[in-house]
């Protein structure tokens, strides 16, 4: 146990990620290294187009590397196929999304019970989960409404409940507070925050927002491609 | 149970173009279902009229039915009685038969001399009051079509039926008081150079006719007679006079003109005179339409055991335009379903191709979450199904309340096979297959019109799904 926590989540080896652009071949990753340590709220900063989010896409499962070794959970990501590699998405890994990507058919109750359904959990234990987290993210009184009838920070709740639900091995958020105003970008940092110490888990993301990078442990500074610093402990306003 | 849900909801999002591709599957569920509720209708009209002619099954001898109506008297089965009973006492066939009864076929010349006017005719001899009880039979339930009683007693040899162009021919239509017969109208004259040097036939053919013509003037009589002048099963001529009581109409022209209707025992008389009195054929008219080939099975059995070189022929072989109507309105029909189903095609793939482009950011964000390419392809199959079985189910009801308008509306038709107009109707009962199969087909349909796209929002890969805009 004590050496599973000791690993690290994520591991990246030599990873290179090009992009076919018509006739041209651009490079989005080019030869990064690093691991994400466990149960750390850690940060992938750098300025658009430095290949941020396809970081996060290669971590969290939903895109494949052109070149190098991508771990996560101790699982080498090249040896699963499309549907493994989906069950895989399903079983451990929890994604938060800029434009918070909530199901417009569903409530925001649904929403968030929507992973257990894909994982096969009984009603009962589903609707005791997703009850427990909606009460979690403070949206109890609006879990019958649909996404167009939420705010926008009410959304990323109901986004960040969805990602945690399922109790997932890690939690990715790509640019988690780029589409809310300051005040709400902090409420939902500070959410997420109390929710990666309450569930001990481990949240990966993305952003150029310094109030987010303030409340890392791990950030990571990746430009052009290339990863030009790891700084362990809060990064300073 | 999830899939269901999830496309149930979908389909209010784009509320309009729900509605219009429902629609399309509704009015094409719906002309199908009416148009094969209009074909039901006509087969099991076109059929009741055949059984109710020629019953389902007719056994002659061995040969007759290819060869034997130029000289029906020369294949008549002998001791028809016997075989007669042999059917009517089987414990098979018994409970399957409605109606068992002889018939005799013949042709010749029938001639009213009155009006010096003759005319080729094919007669058939039968019991009249067991073809009025063929006459009764209705299995489907079709409105009430033709003559239901000839009017001819079994005990009365000397009544019979004509077709209508048959008794216009031979100037009977004042006689008879029919309204709708136009009045004879006679010829032209011939060139002057040859008129008279050819007394007209009828001059003898009367004369041979006078020998068994009934006491007193054929003007007293109450229905004016005819001459029947056929060969007998030996080749001699002979004749008999018969009344016309009634006028059957024949559903086509040259049955029509031609038609003559009697008593089996004056159609004996006339073909086998003081000979042997023999039967053309046997008919067996059943209940059920659908016993008809174990009746058939039996039949053949029986004359196997008993060593009878018979034949059986179905009322398809004795009314081959049955066929004939049936295919050309299924062909229609096939036809029709065929379009309807690749307008429904097209008008379901575009509006699934249209639901993958605007929901492709969530088909992005479900397969980030692990729903698998097969989860996607299901989902999108599962909404075509949707719309097609909602589409489907509305147009059950719609084709209810069009066959519930048209039966009341009063309209009426002379379908394919009848001599008189009928009620037009639309059969909606006994044509679950039909209503079932309509339901299946366009459920079938809009599951395929929904593959193709389905398959392109499964295999989109997730990073450019999640990035669509």
């Amino acid at each position: 146990m004590a050496t599973q926590s000791n690993n690290p989540v994520v591991s990246l080896t030599d990873v290179f990620k090009t992009y076919k652009v018509g006739e041209v071949d651009v490079p989005a990753v080019k030869g990064v290294t690093f691991n994400i340590p466990r149960r750390r709220f850690s940060v992938i900063v750098g300025p658009s187009g430095s290949g941020k989010t396809t970081l996060l896409n290669l971590i969290g499962c939903i895109d494949r590397p052109t070149g190098g070794r991508v771990v996560v959970a101790g699982q080498d990501l090249a040896t699963l196929t499309d549907d493994a590699t989906s069950d895989f998405r399903a079983q451990r890994v929890g994604l938060i999304f800029q434009n918070f990507s909530l199901i417009p058919v569903f409530s925001a109750y649904e929403n968030i019970e929507y992973p257990l359904l894909l994982l096969g959990v009984s009603a009962p234990e589903r609707r005791r989960r997703a009850t427990k987290m909606l009460e979690a993210v403070g949206l109890v009184d609006h879990g019958t409404q649909r996404p167009n009838q939420l705010s926008g920070g009410q959304k990323q709740r109901v986004a960040i409940a969805r990602a945690l639900v399922k109790d997932p091995e890690f939690v990715l958020a790509d640019e988690p507070t780029a589409n809310l105003d300051s005040h709400t970008g902090a409420s939902i940092i500070e959410l997420m925050r109390r929710m990666q110490e309450q569930y001990a888990t481990t949240f990966v993301f993305s952003t150029h927002d310094r109030q987010l990078m303030s409340h890392a442990d791990e950030t990571f500074t990746i430009r052009d491609g290339v990863l030009v610093d790891h700084v362990t402990g809060a990064t300073s306003c | 149970m999830l899939m269901l849900k999830i496309a149930a909801r979908n389909l209010f999002r784009n509320t309009r173009r729900s509605v219009t591709t429902l629609g399309t599957i509704t009015i094409g569920a719906a002309a199908v279902m009416v148009f094969g509720a209009y074909i039901t209708y006509i087969q099991y009209g076109v059929q009741t009229n055949a059984v109710q002619q020629t019953g389902h099954l007719q056994v002659f001898r061995n040969g007759y039915f290819a060869f034997g109506t130029a000289s029906p008297g020369a294949w008549g089965i002998d001791h028809y009685a016997t075989v007669l009973r042999l059917i009517g006492d089987d414990q098979i066939l018994k409970p399957l038969s409605a109606v068992v009864t002889p018939i005799q076929s013949l042709a010749g010349i029938a001639g009213n001399f009155e009006n010096n006017t003759s005319k080729t005719f094919f007669g058939v001899g039968f019991v009249p009051s067991e073809r009025d009880r063929m006459k009764q039979w209705d299995e489907y339930g079709t409105e009430p079509r033709g003559l239901k009683h000839s009017g001819l007693n079994d005990n009365d040899l000397s009544k019979g039926l004509a077709g209508m162009g048959l008794v216009r021919i031979l100037g009977l239509c004042d006689r008879l008081h029919l309204d709708s017969c136009l009045p004879a109208i006679q010829p032209p004259s011939p060139p002057s150079e040859f008129a008279g040097e050819d007394p007209p036939p009828s001059t003898n053919l009367a004369d041979l006719a006078s020998r068994d013509k009934p006491e007193g003037d054929a003007a007293t009589n109450v229905n004016p007679t005819i001459d029947l002048l056929a060969a007998t099963a030996g080749g001699a001529p002979n004749v008999v006079s018969l009344q016309v009581a009634n006028v059957e109409i024949q559903p086509f022209k040259e049955l029509d003109d031609n038609y003559v209707g009697m008593n089996i025992g004056l159609a004996q008389d006339l073909i086998y005179g003081r000979g042997e009195h023999k039967a053309t054929g046997i008919v067996l008219q059943l209940h059920r339409t659908e016993d008809l080939s174990a009746a058939r099975a039996r039949l053949l059995s029986l004359f196997k055991e008993r060593g009878l070189d018979l034949e059986v022929r179905d009322f398809t072989d004795l009314n081959p335009q049955y066929n004939q109507i049936i295919g050309l309105f299924r062909s229609i029909f096939s036809f029709i379903t065929l379009i309807i189903g690749i307008v429904v095609l097209f008008t379901v793939s575009n509006a699934m191709s249209m639901s993958v482009i605007e929901r492709t950011g969530e088909i992005g964000t479900t397969r980030a979450m692990g729903v698998r390419r097969q989860g996607i392809r299901e989902q999108f199959l599962v909404e075509g199904s949707v719309l097609g079985a909602i589409g489907a189910t509305v147009g059950v009801f719609v084709a209810q309340l069009v066959a519930f308008s048209v039966n009341h509306a009063g309209l009426t038709w002379t379908p394919p096979g009848a001599g008189a107009p009928v009620p037009l109707r639309l059969y909606t009962n006994g044509v679950d297959a039909l209503v079932v199969l309509t339901w299946i087909g366009l459920l079938v349909v809009s599951a395929a019109a929904a593959l193709i796209p389905a398959n392109r929002a499964a295999r989109m890969p997730v990073v450019d799904a999640l990035r669509h805009v």
